[in-house]
């Protein structure tokens, strides 16, 4: 036993702990308590370093840190469902406060307004980007949420929401135009309930979601439809035509169930510029909202979002916040309607979700607020534009073409155009490597000759520049 | 000093944000990108079809960095925290969050790293999973971990999903997971959402599991058991060995949900308890901090047989030390999704990175000196707490033989007979300046009141506490318990209404 630095009782407490217990050391403690189980001996953990003295620790992580691409030196232009924009630096210091990222889940609301008012706040932003009635205090990702989503249209379509029932009869139709790992999550979750996915077909010259494919895949009677998933802009940065999508959506009672709409994101930014989801009517909405105040991470942790029509608001998985008074009749908030949830429900709760993105949520409310109304309208447009720059500066290169020709917001998908390049054979994958010992992050393949690239308000013109000349030079050595 | 931290000083009151803008005002500088002022003042239908633009703009708050930074600061001082108070949160593990974890994975690559980087520029940040993933199969004795799952809820799921694939492949449909009535709610909740049915099973007296109670609900119907160990009243499972040999002898799986691993950290292995699959909370266990909610990580961790199974993508390690051949000298660290039963995708990208690097960071930190005595010094304070609280609430502790691991729980005994009931004993706790305990959980207990001290906390600290609820034993009056807390920013707040006319949102 030694005073390690995290541990603040001494040897002498440590010694009267065992006193006072009547024990004599560790060994008969554990013994007392786990009979034969064995304790671990030093062998075991032979596999651990020796302790590292936190400067040597620093250390270690630095090493590593200036062995990966230096964000002083490397220009992103990959999306693919994460987004590199700008923090600023009011986030960390806010985030850095101990009362904001030590305490637990805020069950005991007395002691937990400042989470409970930042999460109300958050919803409160949310809902006005999204234009969705509801939105709850956030999920893990935009895939799981999505997942979740599925799952609570599937409860909706029930006529008795209480009771597991078979879904054996029931088919999902998802655009090609999601997110592939969104559609794989929401296999790995919706799988155990029998549903089947199906898939509608994007339009070959626009990339929007076809709409006679739909319409054949509603009127098809592969069976009762409880939902219709979309993302918005789509994977291939395309913007869907929501208006036409609910049209046939809502308006479809072929299986005898109008079917519910989702819709998804992976980037809500562009709700500063095009319509939201709520504009059109969607019932559920559930997306990435990582793009407000969050760091990439390396993937995670990310933010979950999810929203619904009010009338859904007891399907809905995951915590809400609400706003109410105290004793005193002045303002206080609290987690509302949880008879829904686990710690409740158990076995018949809307999901098993305990722990989701707090944290991230809290960063996305001070993110949003710094944005402003003007701010985040500016930013999005920003975003739009610097796209769609890149995109000319890379057609008129000539080295690729376009994927599709529809609409699309700070992402779109190119090819490498055959021929384009010298040695014909250059891969999408190939060419992003190649890329990307130059420092530049050319996007994210989607084929083997197609990418996904967007930009942001991180990238530059110059960085614009750099990329099309650099691809020259990629592509025709 | 005073005895208690208690609460003194102002509180700080503070409007929503959304009523203190005025228009026109932000609190973020935007950038010009470097394009020409006739391509900013350009208008957004000149790029796309005007049917999809949006005419007004979202209602956020239009306020300046300043406001932006006062609002929520003043916020951030209505909460309790364990930089501030003493938070013994039974089956939460709130104990310390190193503050160099957090300087780490502020580092500037790591954090602005984007997850479909090439693998071959990033083969640190991969190396991060490999290592981490080796050192907790040294801690639990399993074989693999999978990282994908993004909170504890997470990996049960996963862990069920795997189950329950295992057996769709050997073309058997079992439907029951066993479930102790004392488990966290999210065990049958993940049950159902994997597609099992969730089966309860009484606890004990001696609040463990009787393996011939067990027994009774053996059929080659059950597929596993779900089981908490140390279990939610903080008492080691001492059949557990029993448990699983029952359980594998009828080709049944035994999950042990992780939530209470801080109570074996370094000092027992899971796999000596015939466990097949565990999730870690490193939001527990490894001092990630929680929050106020999340994120968390809930890495699960099988057996060899269940290895394939696991979630994908995975980090997957090639070459290193074995081979003869020269460009495998070094390990190469790729993205994989090559598992032939993989249970699928849980996530978008790979994993909460971000969480797994600072509970790697706290193993490095503590190295193989020092992890032993986390959960040696947990399982210390949590008995001394039962021990000293025991007289002070004598009758109340349901398993006053024998000692707890990591955590102790009352009933309600003592102080009902002096007029407080449990809520009320929670809520006064706050005017003495301590987070509440863990309430009316585990439910068979009456009352309960449950207690995890973790190996961060001091016999000082101890102490204070325990001297408060002996206070509140015997010097509180109903008038006042009723009325509790009184000295945080808001009381009692109204339940009741906030569900029967719900506001989720600003009315704008």
């Amino acid at each position: 036993m030694n005073n390690f630095r995290y541990f603040p009782n001494s040897k002498r407490d440590i010694a009267k702990l065992y006193r006072i217990l009547g024990i004599k050391d560790k060994k008969e403690l554990f013994g007392k308590i786990l009979g034969g189980i064995p304790l671990i001996d030093g062998g075991i953990l032979k596999a651990l370093p020796e302790e590292l003295g936190e400067e040597a620790l620093y250390r270690f992580f630095l090493d590593i840190d200036s062995n990966i691409p230096a964000k002083s030196r490397t220009a992103v232009f990959a999306g693919g469902g994460i987004y590199n924009h700008f923090v600023p630096s009011a986030i960390d210091g806010l985030i850095s406060r101990s009362e904001f990222y030590t305490p637990y889940t805020p069950y005991q609301p007395e002691v937990s307004q400042g989470t409970l008012f930042a999460l109300f706040e958050f919803q409160s932003f949310i809902a006005e980007i999204l234009g969705m009635d509801v939105v709850n205090a956030s999920m893990y990702d935009g895939a799981e949420s999505l997942a979740e989503a599925v799952l609570a249209a599937m409860r909706l379509s029930s006529a008795n929401r209480d009771m597991p029932v078979s879904h054996k009869d029931d088919i999902i139709l998802i655009s090609d135009g999601v997110n592939p790992s969104y559609v794989s999550v929401i296999k790995t979750f919706a799988g155990g309930t029998g549903v089947k996915i199906g898939k509608v077909k994007l339009n070959g010259r626009t990339g929007r979601t076809g709409i006679e494919d739909l319409k054949q895949k509603l009127a098809g009677g592969g069976g009762r439809v409880p939902a219709v998933v979309v993302q918005q802009p789509n994977y291939f940065g395309i913007i869907e035509d929501l208006e036409a999508l609910e049209r046939l959506v809502h308006s479809n009672s072929n299986s005898g169930y109008n079917p519910g709409l989702i819709v998804s994101s992976t980037e809500p930014y562009s709700f500063g510029v095009i319509n939201p989801p709520g504009y059109y009517n969607a019932d559920i909405f559930a997306g990435e909202g990582n793009s407000f105040g969050n760091y990439m991470n390396f993937g995670g942790p990310l933010l979950g979002l999810f929203a619904a029509k009010k009338e859904y608001v007891r399907q809905m998985p995951g915590r809400i916040v609400g706003k109410t008074k105290d004793g005193k009749g002045r303002d206080a908030y609290a987690f509302i309607l949880s008879t829904r949830e686990q710690h409740i429900r158990r076995g018949a709760a809307t999901s098993n979700i305990c722990t989701n993105s707090s944290l991230n949520a809290v960063r996305a409310a001070i993110y949003l607020s710094l944005c402003s109304k003007s701010g985040f309208k500016e930013i999005a447009s920003l975003n739009l534009k610097l796209a769609h720059i890149l995109r000319d500066r890379l057609l008129s290169s000539g080295l690729f073409e376009p994927l599709y020709d529809g609409d699309f917001f700070n992402e779109f998908s190119l090819k490498l155009k055959i021929n384009g390049n010298k040695n014909n054979n250059t891969t999408a994958s190939e060419f992003i490597e190649k890329m990307a010992e130059r420092g530049i992050i050319a996007g994210v393949a989607v084929s083997e000759s197609a990418l996904l690239i967007s930009a942001t308000e991180n990238n530059r013109l110059s960085d614009i520049e750099k990329y099309a000349e650099n691809a020259k030079e990629v592509l025709n050595a | 000093m005073p005895k208690f931290p208690g609460i003194k000083g102002i509180f700080l009151d503070e409007d929503p944000l959304i009523e203190q803008g005025s228009k026109g005002l932000r609190g973020i500088g935007i950038p010009d990108c470097g394009l020409k002022k006739s391509d900013l003042k350009k208008d957004e239908s000149e790029y796309i079809d005007a049917k999809y633009i949006r005419k007004s703009p979202p209602e956020l708050p239009e306020v300046s960095e300043p406001t932006v930074v006062r609002h929520f600061t003043r916020l951030s001082s209505w909460n309790m925290c364990v930089d501030t108070v003493f938070y013994p949160l039974g089956s939460c593990t709130m104990k310390y969050n190193p503050k160099i974890n957090e300087k780490i994975a502020a580092l500037e690559n790591i954090k602005n790293l984007h997850p479909l980087t090439p693998a071959r520029l990033i083969q640190p940040a991969l190396k991060i999973i490999d290592d981490f993933n080796n050192i907790l199969c040294a801690l639990t004795g399993l074989a693999e971990f999978g990282f994908a799952p993004q909170a504890g809820a997470a990996g049960e799921f996963a862990g069920l999903k795997i189950i329950k694939k295992y057996f769709d492949l050997k073309g058997e449909n079992r439907k029951k997971i066993l479930v102790p009535d004392s488990s966290h709610g999210t065990n049958p909740a993940s049950s159902v959402l994997a597609g099992f049915v969730p089966v309860e099973i009484k606890t004990g007296k001696a609040g463990t599991l009787d393996a011939e109670e067990l027994k009774k609900f053996i059929s080659k119907d059950v597929a596993g058991i779900m089981i908490t160990n140390p279990n939610t009243f903080g008492i080691f499972e001492k059949d557990i060995k029993k448990i699983a040999e029952i359980m594998h002898k009828n080709g049944s799986f035994v999950y042990m949900d992780g939530a209470n691993f801080n109570a074996f950290l370094g000092s027992a292995r899971v796999s000596d308890m015939g466990i097949d699959l565990i999730q870690l909370n490193l939001h527990k266990t490894f001092s990630t901090p929680h929050g106020g909610g999340g994120p968390g990580s809930g890495a699960l961790g099988v057996v060899e047989s269940l290895r394939e199974f696991l979630p994908v993508p995975y980090v997957k390690k090639f070459g290193g030390g074995v081979s003869a051949d020269k460009n495998f000298k070094r390990p190469v660290y790729e993205l994989s999704e090559d598992k032939k039963n993989s249970i699928g995708r849980m996530t978008p990208f790979l994993c909460n990175f971000a969480v797994v690097l600072r509970a790697y960071a706290y193993l490095l930190s503590l190295g193989r000196e020092n992890i032993g005595s986390v959960s040696e010094i947990a399982v210390l304070n949590a008995n001394y707490v039962k021990k000293k609280l025991g007289k002070i609430l004598s009758g109340s502790d349901p398993f006053e033989e024998g000692f707890c691991m990591h955590e102790c729980v009352f009933s309600d005994k003592a102080i009902e007979e002096s007029g407080v009931s449990t809520i009320e004993l929670a809520k006064l706790l706050i005017d003495y300046g301590f987070h509440p305990p863990t309430v009316y959980f585990p439910k068979n207990i009456h009352g309960a009141i449950m207690i995890e001290p973790t190996e961060t906390e001091s016999v000082r600290t101890l102490d204070n506490f325990i001297k408060a609820v002996k206070e509140i034993k015997f010097k509180t009056k109903k008038s006042k318990a009723v009325k509790s807390p009184q000295k945080t920013k808001v009381g009692r707040v109204n339940e009741v209404l906030a569900n029967k006319q719900p506001i989720f949102k600003y009315l704008v």
